[in-house]
């Protein structure tokens, strides 16, 4: 078991600097040596609408999240009431002591539905509706209410000059650092990593840093055990489209095309500022730089989704590692387009940030539910493939694969994730360039005139471009040259020359890219899953480890062509299979039963659009264990 | 022999149709300006006018419909250093793919566009275009168009398009002339081409243009290009010719309407920034090395998402 295991919330309004706050913890942490993973969940809203962040720091790998949190740090009225129910017997909660007789009805950020809920739960247990009530409410399930005035904090801090509300967020972030017993010095490195170094901001910090950690000391209500720095070394921190963009950079993108959707955006905003490769000479891999030199990848607003996807399948036939990021309202429009790169073979990567449907459903929230759209998008029949990421790492690598079989396989790929990952901070090392390997097309001899769509045993015609070689496309059913045919035998033939590469990309991707097994092959319990969903799941499976029982996962990568033959023989010795995902209907379960045929049973399924955490996986297991429950819906989070 | 840029198809439009003469001249363009075959791109949407690009022996991308600008812009982004050439029918450019005529106009992707113009939808049997004036009634409609047409050339002026002509298909060394001088134009270029429709559109025919037809450059003192880098000189040329470009009806203007080459095109534009962009496009950039690993790193790139000690 690791000695340090934490969990935390820090929740605030939409631009009162949650981010900051929650970075400062991460990255101080990091500094420490201790690794961390966190979530920040938010409104459509720019600002003042509760938003928070839920973090974890641990001695020992982390990549999932728990309830009740050990310390919940609230920075706005509405936090105490939203969170309420995340605390429990080991929690502390630091709260603003100015705002206790702030009563439910003056909060005008909360969403009228929440506070009836909030209402009906503090008046069943007979507590008033206000501030003071949630904190009761919580006391009541054991939580140490830890009140202290901002305000006045701030004022000794920085003199009655300075605005209490823009110190907020490093104010809790240092109180919470103290109460969690990291050494002051790490925090102001923290907070110097995450503002840079400049004079003022820094100062004026330091000053809060040193308040905040006095009134811990001073109080001494808490018994906090300082926390010993441990070696560490330099490492990345990364949210999901960040790691996106840098394993699109390292699988050498050189067009990005988008239009802004949330949470897809992130991803292009992020490579618009690190578009221009400005190498340095030196050693063996700069000489290799030195063909980057001034150059770079090559951006684009486009004018709507239709664009920017068209605008990717010409610029990935003219030669260029081309991708465009999406997230469902984008994506539908763009399944014209997608037809179009599949008839015509176009290696097109499309990552598609899942968030809560349908239409603009829940638009900056999780969800798992376009997995069967994302294989059937597209009229008519083609060949797509459809990969799925899990975690930060996993999404840097696959970024780089999902190229790679564009172009091997030449044909549209899917890259499938969700707001979790797309949201989700990890703390992660630097890239083991031997490991990744860039494999692209079998390209035409070069001679003038190519035949586009060679008819070939394996489907995969040699690689021809625009720029390079005399060639024609056209959205029609094409002849070998590309030029329109309605033809039937032509027809029967392209349609066996597109299809057949279902069958040559699942026996050329290697068999652990598609599925993993992951854990003791007989176990009792076999968790069916995919994406965002990993670190949950293994996480879980460990903790039931611990009771004895034991449990494996059947993780999912390749959702299209799909895998059946192994997913069949990675669930022919399972006991009870239980299918866990962030939709209504258990999609993955309904692929298994086309492909493979088995009908699955068991589901534990969120749709609910927060982050699925520990708890709520075990328990319900659980349930599916002792109640003999079918269909749990996992429905926690504010 | 020199490249004719012709294909052995059968060319399957109607007989009289006005897209022979386009093909025609679009074809003698090409070989005229002396390049090599690849050098090209021509791309088109959806429609007759859309299997121009399967005639001409030069690389082409047959698209969507109202997608052709997008598509093109994809090319030139991935290598600006490609002759790009844009055909589309009115209801294609102006109707389903409004949007992306807009924003080219705004962007100015060094690439030609040519508005195949014949106040039909021909391939679905006539229906109104966005150019068809109200109360039009052809042969292939049940009743009078009910829409008001747009003005092609006032939008593209409005939206910021660099060089606007328009020519008509029946005179083939005309329409030739605008498209050289469209594509030797640093910039997005625009031509409205007349292009009469032999089997729907029984308004709009050859005889009715020919009557109405006459050419800007007759006149020696018309001059249609921006001659300053200033705003005045640009907007002087911009009112004459959004004035052009509302005669219509008896006497119908033929030519270069407007041209303003002092706009920083698209691809000049990223080059400002992305220095390399021109020498190393991104269709020619080496991203492997030979022991087939990434040359772009991540610590290069991305170290401020490094923490440090």
């Amino acid at each position: 078991m690791p000695l340090v295991d934490i969990d935390l919330i820090i929740g605030g309004p939409q631009g009162g600097g949650i981010d900051s706050a929650a970075q400062i913890i991460i990255r101080a942490f990091s500094i420490a040596g201790y690794e961390a993973y966190g979530i920040r969940e938010y409104y459509s809203n720019i600002k003042g609408r509760h938003s928070y962040f839920h973090v974890r720091v641990r001695d020992a790998p982390v990549r999932s999240l728990r309830y009740p949190v050990d310390l919940l740090v609230c920075l706005d009225s509405e936090s105490p009431f939203v969170h309420m129910e995340d605390v429990s017997e080991k929690s502390v909660i630091l709260y603003d002591e100015d705002l206790m007789n702030t009563k439910i009805e003056q909060v005008l950020t909360m969403e009228p539905e929440t506070k009836k809920h909030v209402m009906d739960k503090l008046g069943r247990e007979g507590f008033e509706t206000t501030l003071a009530g949630a904190v009761r409410f919580m006391e009541k399930k054991g939580a140490k209410p830890y009140p202290v005035s901002f305000r006045n904090l701030v004022v000794e801090a920085l003199g009655p000059n300075k605005p209490p509300a823009r110190y907020a967020n490093t104010l809790g972030a240092s109180i919470a650092m103290a109460l969690m017993g990291l050494p002051p010095e790490l925090t102001l490195k923290g907070i110097e990593s995450v503002f840079g170094k400049k004079q003022e901001v820094l100062e004026d910090n330091e000053k809060i840093v040193k308040v905040g950690y006095a009134l811990v000391k001073r109080q001494n209500k808490i018994n906090v055990k300082e926390l010993p720095i441990k070696p560490a070394r330099e490492r990345y921190i990364l949210t999901g489209n960040e790691a996106v963009a840098i394993g699109k950079v390292v699988g050498g993108l050189k067009v990005q095309t988008y239009y802004p959707i949330t949470p897809a955006a992130d991803e292009s905003f992020f490579l618009e500022g690190h578009d221009f490769f400005e190498a340095e000479t030196g050693d063996e891999v700069d000489k290799e730089n030195q063909v980057l030199k001034n150059a770079g990848v090559v951006v684009v607003q486009a004018e709507d989704e239709i664009a920017a996807i068209a605008m990717a399948i010409s610029g990935a036939m003219t030669g260029a590692r081309t991708s465009t990021g999406t997230s469902g309202p984008g994506f539908s429009l763009m399944s014209e387009a997608l037809g179009y790169a599949g008839i015509n073979e176009v290696p097109l990567v499309v990552s598609l940030y899942q968030r809560g449907g349908p239409s603009t459903g829940l638009p900056t929230r999780n969800s798992q539910a376009d997995l069967l759209f994302a294989i059937n998008a597209g009229h008519g029949e083609f060949v797509k493939i459809v990969y799925s990421s899990g975690d930060v790492p996993e999404a840097l690598e696959d970024a780089v694969k999902v190229f790679n079989y564009a172009e091997k396989f030449q044909t549209p790929v899917i890259h499938i994730l969700d707001k979790n990952l797309a949201n989700s901070f990890f703390v992660i090392d630097e890239v083991d360039y031997s490991k990744i390997k860039i494999e692209r097309w079998k390209k035409a001899e070069n001679e003038e005139r190519v035949e586009r769509f060679k008819f070939v045993e394996d489907g995969v015609s040699p690689m021809a471009f625009f720029g390079k070689n005399i060639i024609w496309l056209t959205g029609d059913e094409h002849s070998e040259l590309g030029h329109i045919t309605e033809d039937p035998e032509t027809r029967d033939a392209m349609m066996t020359k597109r299809m057949t590469k279902a069958l040559t990309i699942l026996r050329e991707i290697p068999e652990e890219e598609q599925v993993q097994l992951i854990g003791n092959p007989n176990a009792d319990i076999t968790f069916l899953s995919w994406g965002s969903n990993k670190g949950v799941i293994l996480s879980v499976i460990e903790q039931l480890k611990a009771e004895g029982i034991s449990a494996n996962l059947v993780y999912m990568k390749l959702m299209n062509p799909f895998p059946s033959e192994l997913v069949s023989r990675y669930l022919s010795n399972a006991k009870l299979i239980v299918d866990l995902e962030n939709n209504y209907t258990g999609q993955l379960a309904s692929l298994v039963r086309q492909n493979c045929g088995v009908k699955i049973e068991n589901f534990i399924l969120k749709y609910n659009g927060r982050h699925i955490t520990d708890d709520e996986v075990y328990y319900g297991i659980k349930r599916i264990l002792g109640k003999n429950e079918k269909r749990v819906v996992m429905i926690g989070g504010a | 022999m020199a490249h004719n840029f012709r294909t052995d198809l059968w060319v399957d439009w109607c007989p009289g149709c006005g897209d022979f003469g386009i093909l025609a001249a679009l074809q003698q363009s090409m070989v005229e300006l002396n390049k090599k075959p690849e050098d090209f791109v021509v791309l088109s949407g959806i429609g007759c006018s859309a299997k121009t690009p399967h005639y001409i022996d030069a690389p082409g991308m047959h698209t969507l419909h109202g997608r052709v600008i997008p598509f093109a812009t994809g090319v030139k982004l991935a290598n600006p250093n490609l002759t790009v050439i844009a055909d589309g029918g009115d209801g294609d450019l102006l109707s389903i793919g409004a949007g992306h005529f807009v924003a080219a106009g705004r962007r100015n992707i060094d690439m030609t566009i040519i508005i195949h113009n014949n106040g039909v939808y021909g391939l679905t049997k006539g229906q109104a275009s966005p150019t068809m004036p109200r109360g039009t009634k052809t042969k292939g409609l049940q009743r009078p168009n009910i829409m008001d047409s747009l003005n092609p050339v006032a939008l593209a002026l409005s939206v910021g398009y660099t060089f606007v002509g328009r020519a008509f298909s029946f005179d083939v060394k005309q329409t030739k002339e605008l498209i050289l001088k469209a594509i030797k134009h640093k910039g997005t270029s625009v031509i409205d081409l007349l292009q009469p429709c032999p089997t729907y559109n029984d308004i709009n025919t050859k005889e009715w243009y020919e009557k109405r037809v006459y050419y800007l450059d007759k006149d020696p003192s018309w001059d249609p290009v921006v001659r300053e880098a200033t705003s005045e000189a640009s907007e002087e040329k911009f009112i004459q010719a959004i004035k052009k470009s509302l005669e219509w009806g008896d006497k119908i203007p033929l030519g270069v309407i407007y041209q303003n080459d002092f706009v920083p095109s698209y691809e000049a534009r990223i080059a400002e920034h992305i220095t390399n962009y021109f020498n190393v496009p991104p269709a020619d950039s080496p991203i492997v090395n030979a022991k087939g690993e990434p040359i772009a790193r991540m610590g290069k790139i991305f170290a401020d998402r490094l923490i440090r000690r």
